[in-house]
């Protein structure tokens, strides 16, 4: 964590208007990713934390999404204001995004080299056949046997893994200076998904990237990471370096999260500890606090305030709590 | 390989859907259809004459060798003559069905071609104002009566109290540019009225692709919009619009032609058509109701083999 940050984004407002009344899927984020280094966005679904991805690459759906105010830099340019086609120019060049679902992600009807050879064309400028050749050496990159064969063949052909391998190829192709990548191994078994990430954390550092890993799963952030973001309800409730993190988390919401997670080790019989009580509705927030309805360390003040991230913008760990661990 | 072998299967799979076509058209316009018996006599025959001008006729035989000698007819496509002209019902065809595909042709093809484009208008602008502009002027085109748009466009284009520049009615072909005279004005009504219908099917279709994850990822990796429908989504969305198409061109060749060759008085089929039909010309009606039964089989396997050319997916075994 060193220099300048590769990507700053600062009171990042992501609304989307419904038909029930504007919902603020992210509310006042901030956070920086530095050179080489990979941020965890962790939280259940719906806190936001995809949204956040979207937005960075400017993709949130407009209508019905905008985002509302804040500011998104990537090298030092601004990103929110730029016009599409200017944004268009950096996606897929300067910054790429993995997706969750590598089954639908890629186009049915394309032979996975088609659709990637179309990238390093579009980006490098590339002959079809000197595109063809930097696509095989990339396929061979992310682990993929035979890609020279593979090349040829159609999304439908390949497995779910290796289509997500595919996807990270064409994230890889245009060398990024950031990739977003979106729970990039929910969707698949767990044994690929194991595969899947180390080759993940391999090419970062190969690359030499910033990376954003948006993600549910507290395990898949404690081996990637070197810090996270934990958001609930379109706000980050604790920004912390990864050891402390896991080791003394100041959040009770973090708490909570993994205090749920299973443990090898752990008595057999023994009810793994839930967070009690729902998430609240984007539309209907409480006044105070998004986590004091489930939340032990409750006061009168959690339910009138919204706290704020505690201490200085660049210290290592904040938290939103008036009631810290 | 694998196409020859999927269309001679598929050929032999279309057989039993012949027959079931041809049987009911046999029931309906042979077996229960015009009779032809009292026309051919005098005035207050004998028993005898009707049973022999009916002997003549084929009308004695059991129902299945009625419907056999049908199926060979249709195999051999020897018709016999038609009743009311004398000719042979193959000459018929043979000089009116290429009038018919001339007139079709075009307004078919652009039909088709300006619908996709205006669809793909649509769906780019979709729910802004170039999209509510052409979903207004293709509804209108649906709601307005095909009668109607062939007269009003007669009146516009060809009469002596409208622009004037086109004949009225009537098919006297001899060149290029008599062609282009007298097939313009119906290519306009057929156009008009296809792009209505078509061209709201096409849309609804590409903007369901266009929501698609894989679009998304498109977007992510900095595809230009342009690019990003006429090659990431069209091909995705060619097979309802090939399901679509092919079918209609069985349709179009014999009875869409019917309301625009009778309204301009062109004789292509569907005014032959027209004519057997109110005539009770049977060797006319067999033919027409045969073939077309055949191009659907026809076009049933035209579709499958270019779903094959279009996903991958499909597979033809």
């Amino acid at each position: 964590m060193s220099g300048e940050p590769i990507l700053s984004v600062r009171d990042l407002v992501v609304e989307f208007r419904t038909e029930h009344g504007t919902v603020r899927a992210v509310d006042r984020v901030s956070f920086d990713v530095f050179p080489n280094e990979t941020v965890g966005l962790v939280g259940e679904s719906g806190c936001g934390k995809t949204v956040t991805g979207l937005a960075i690459l400017g993709l949130i759906p407009n209508p019905p999404g905008r985002i509302a105010s804040g500011s998104i830099r990537l090298a030092g340019r601004e990103l929110v204001g730029l016009p599409e086609g200017e944004l268009r120019k950096l996606r897929g060049r300067e910054m790429a995004m993995i997706f969750q679902e590598p089954m639908t992600a890629l186009n049915p009807v394309f032979t996975i080299g088609s659709q990637m050879i179309d990238i390093l064309r579009r980006y490098k400028g590339l002959s079809r056949g000197q595109a063809r050749a930097a696509a095989i050496e990339l396929l061979a990159k992310v682990g993929i046997p035979a890609p020279a064969q593979r090349i040829d063949e159609y999304p439908h052909q390949l497995s779910g893994g290796m289509r997500q391998r595919v996807v990270i190829a064409m994230a890889l192709s245009c060398d990024p200076k950031l990739i977003v990548a979106d729970e990039p191994t929910t969707a698949l078994d767990v044994t690929t998904q194991a595969q899947v990430l180390e080759q993940i954390v391999r090419l970062q550092q190969e690359f030499r990237m910033a990376m954003i890993l948006v993600t549910h799963d507290l395990g898949v952030v404690a081996e990637t990471c070197q810090r996270a973001l934990v958001m609930y309800c379109g706000r980050v409730a604790e920004k912390a370096d990864i050891a402390p993190l896991f080791a003394h988390p100041r959040h009770p919401y973090t708490a909570g999260l993994l205090q749920s997670l299973p443990r090898v080790g752990q008595q057999a019989h023994q009810d793994l500890p839930v967070i009690p009580g729902m998430v609240p509705d984007l539309l209907d927030l409480p006044a105070g606090c998004r986590f004091a309805e489930r939340c032990a360390r409750r006061d009168a003040r959690c339910d009138r305030e919204l706290p704020e991230l505690d201490g200085e913008a660049d210290s290592p760990s904040r938290v939103a709590c008036f009631h810290p661990l | 390989m694998e196409v020859l072998q999927y269309s001679l299967r598929r050929l032999a799979s279309g057989i039993p859907l012949l027959l079931g076509v041809t049987f009911i058209s046999f029931l309906l316009m042979v077996y229960f259809g015009p009779d032809q018996t009292y026309q051919l006599l005098g005035k207050n025959p004998t028993a005898e004459q009707i049973a022999e001008i009916r002997a003549q006729l084929g009308y004695d035989q059991p129902f299945l060798v009625r419907y056999a000698d049908y199926l060979r007819e249709v195999a051999t496509l020897d018709f016999g003559n038609s009743n009311s002209t004398g000719e042979l019902v193959t000459d018929l065809l043979g000089r009116t069905i290429p009038v018919s595909l001339m007139l079709i042709l075009p307004g078919f093809v652009l039909g088709n071609l300006l619908a996709l484009l205006l669809a793909l208008l649509a769906a780019h602008y979709r729910s802004r104002w170039p999209d509510k502009g052409i979903m207004a002027f293709s509804v209108t085109g649906m709601s307005i009566s095909y009668l109607i748009v062939i007269i009003a466009f007669q009146v516009i284009f060809s009469s002596s109290s409208g622009l004037g520049w086109f004949p009225v009615r009537g098919w006297n072909v001899h060149s290029f540019a008599e062609y282009l005279e007298y097939v313009t004005v119906p290519t306009l009504a057929t156009v008009f009225v296809a792009l209505g219908y078509n061209t709201r099917f096409y849309r609804s279709v590409i903007v369901e692709e266009l929501n698609r994850d894989h679009v998304r990822t498109a977007r992510a990796f900095g595809v230009p919009p342009a690019k990003l429908l006429y090659r990431n989504v069209l091909k995705n969305c060619l097979i309802p619009i090939i399901t679509r198409v092919v079918f209609t061109i069985p349709l179009i060749v014999i009875s869409g032609a019917l309301l625009v060759e009778t309204y301009f008085g062109i004789p292509g089929v569907g005014k032959v058509t027209f004519d057997a039909i109110t005539t009770g010309d049977q060797p006319v009606l067999k033919a027409v109701v045969g073939l077309t039964a055949v191009l659907f089989v026809l076009a049933q396997l035209l579709t499958d083999i270019l779903y094959r050319a279009v996903d991958p997916r499909v597979s033809l075994s």
